[in-house]
C-alpha cells in the first residue's frame, strides 16, 4: 500500500448478515459512518462483491485500509478481506459490543429499536475514530 | 411448501439496499428462512438442509447478481429470481442514489414483494386444463461424434438461433433445440417474459441460464407473450433438458405476423441440415 493511498478513503465494511440484529447493526453503524459521523475520510464496499471475485473490488481492498465490522464471532467480513489480500486496520464484532449493552433489545434482522440506534451509534463512533486513525498513520489499539 | 430466501444484500448501491428490503419482506410474507450470502459462500454445509428443503427465491440488486451465482456454486435451484435493477428499468422507477431508502423506494420495494408473493400463489396453485399440444413423435437424429441431436420431423418450425415454434391456430409454443438444450448442459433457470409483453421476431424472450452460460431467448414468432411454462420457471427448469420439445416448452405466443415470419424460419430437416456445421464447434 503506498503512501497516496494512506491518504484515501478508509473502506468500512459490514457483514452480509441479513435477518439477525447484529447482522443489521453492522450495516446501519456503516452507514452511520459513511452517511455522517466521516463521510469524507470513508467509503463502504459491498462484501458479496468481493466474496465473488469482483477485480475492482478486490483492488479497492487491496489499495485502502480496512475496518470491517462483523455481527457475529464467524468474522465473515474479516476473513473475507484478508482472502482477498486485504489488510484490516480493525476488526469490530457486534456481538462483542453488545455485551457492554445486557438486557437492551436492540430489535430484529429487519429494525433497530430505540434502544437498538445508541449501540449503533456507539459501534460507528469506535469505527470513525479508528478510522481517523489509520488515515493519521496510526496503528489502531487493540 | 417452506421457502428460504437469498437476497444479494449489496451494502455500496441503491439497488442492493433494496434487494435487502425485498428479501427481507419476502421472507416475512412467506415465512420462509433468510440466506446470508457471503456465509453461504463461506460455509455452504449451513444451509445445506435449506438449500435442500425448501423452494429457494434469489433477489440480486445489481447487474453483477451475486446471489445468483453464488446460489449456482452452492448447487442451488431457485424456483424464483428477482433482479431489482431489472424491474426498476421495467417500471420506469428511478432510484435515488442515497442508500436510504425513501417512500417511493419503499413502495416499489413493496410492489416487487406483491408480485414474488402471486407469482407463488399462482405456481401454487392447480394447473389449467392443458391445451392439446399434441407431442412429436417422429424424430430426425443427426449424429456427431458421441452425440445425438434430435429434431421433430414435422410440425416445428426453428430460428437459427436454435430455439424453436410449434404452431396450433393463432398460437405457437416456443423452446430450444435438443442441440443446444444440450450444448448449455444443466439448465437451472428459466428467466421468462412478462405475459402480456409484445414481441418481435428475433427479439428478446427471456434467458436461459444453466451451469454453463446464459443464452437469451431468441423468439422465432412475433406477437404477444400468452403465457410461460410455469413448470419450468417454479419447479423444474431441467425439464428443458429432459424433454426439450415437450414439457420443456418455455413460451407461448399469440401469434400477429405468423405468415411472415414463417419465411425466415427452416423446418426441421432444413434445420437438421445446419447441424453439421455447429456440431463441428461443439
Amino acid at each position: 500500500m503506498d503512501s497516496e493511498a494512506d491518504k484515501s478513503p478508509v473502506l468500512v465494511i459490514p457483514c452480509s448478515g441479513i435477518g439477525k440484529v447484529q447482522g443489521l447493526l453492522s450495516r446501519e453503524a456503516t452507514y452511520l459512518v459513511t452517511d455522517k459521523l466521516a463521510p469524507e475520510g470513508t467509503d463502504t464496499l459491498c462484501l458479496a462483491l468481493l466474496v465473488k471475485g469482483d477485480v475492482d473490488a478486490v483492488a479497492q481492498v487491496q489499495t485502502h485500509k480496512c475496518i470491517t465490522i462483523d455481527g457475529c464471532a464467524k468474522a465473515c467480513a474479516e476473513k473475507n478481506v484478508e482472502m482477498a489480500g486485504g489488510h484490516v486496520g480493525e476488526a469490530v464484532q457486534v456481538a462483542a459490543v453488545l455485551k457492554g449493552y445486557r438486557g437492551t433489545q436492540p430489535g430484529t434482522g429487519a429494525v433497530l429499536t430505540i434502544d437498538g440506534w445508541p449501540v449503533a451509534q456507539d459501534i460507528a463512533e469506535r469505527v470513525a475514530l479508528c478510522a481517523a486513525h489509520l488515515q493519521s498513520g496510526e496503528e489502531v489499539a487493540s | 411448501m417452506s421457502y428460504a430466501v437469498l437476497a444479494c444484500n449489496g451494502v455500496d448501491k441503491v439497488e442492493g439496499a433494496l434487494a435487502r428490503e425485498v428479501g427481507l419482506r419476502v421472507a416475512e410474507a412467506t415465512g420462509g428462512d433468510l440466506v446470508c450470502p457471503v456465509l453461504l459462500n463461506r460455509s455452504p454445509t449451513h444451509y445445506e438442509k435449506t438449500l435442500t428443503e425448501d423452494a429457494l427465491i434469489v433477489v440480486d440488486g445489481c447487474g453483477t447478481r451475486c446471489a445468483s451465482k453464488l446460489a449456482t456454486e452452492a448447487g442451488a435451484k431457485p424456483k424464483q429470481k428477482v433482479l431489482v435493477s431489472k424491474l426498476a428499468k421495467a417500471s420506469a422507477v428511478q432510484l435515488e442514489a442515497s442508500l436510504l431508502l425513501g417512500p417511493e423506494e419503499m413502495a416499489f420495494a413493496e410492489s416487487i414483494v406483491a408480485e414474488i408473493v402471486a407469482a407463488l400463489s399462482a405456481a401454487a396453485a392447480p394447473a389449467a386444463p392443458a391445451v392439446a399440444w399434441d407431442a412429436p413423435t417422429d424424430f430426425l437424429v443427426v449424429v456427431f461424434n458421441k452425440f445425438e441431436f434430435r429434431i421433430p420431423r414435422q410440425g416445428y418450425w426453428f430460428s437459427e438461433n436454435d430455439t424453436w415454434a410449434r404452431v396450433m391456430g393463432d398460437r405457437a409454443r416456443v423452446g430450444i433445440s435438443d442441440y443446444l438444450q444440450q450444448q448449455l448442459t444443466d439448465i437451472v433457470y428459466f428467466d421468462p417474459p412478462e405475459v402480456g409483453a409484445p414481441v418481435e421476431q428475433f427479439g428478446v424472450l427471456g434467458e436461459v441460464e444453466s451451469s454453463k452460460a446464459i443464452f437469451e431467448l431468441i423468439a422465432p414468432v412475433s406477437g404477444t407473450v400468452v403465457a410461460v411454462n410455469e413448470a419450468v420457471v417454479a419447479e423444474s427448469p431441467g425439464l428443458i433438458n429432459e424433454d426439450p420439445y415437450g414439457s420443456g416448452w418455455l413460451v407461448e405466443v399469440e401469434l400477429s405476423a405468423w405468415a411472415e415470419d414463417r419465411e425466415l424460419l427452416l423446418d426441421g430437416p432444413a434445420y437438421a441440415d445446419t447441424l453439421g456445421p455447429k456440431a463441428a464447434t461443439y
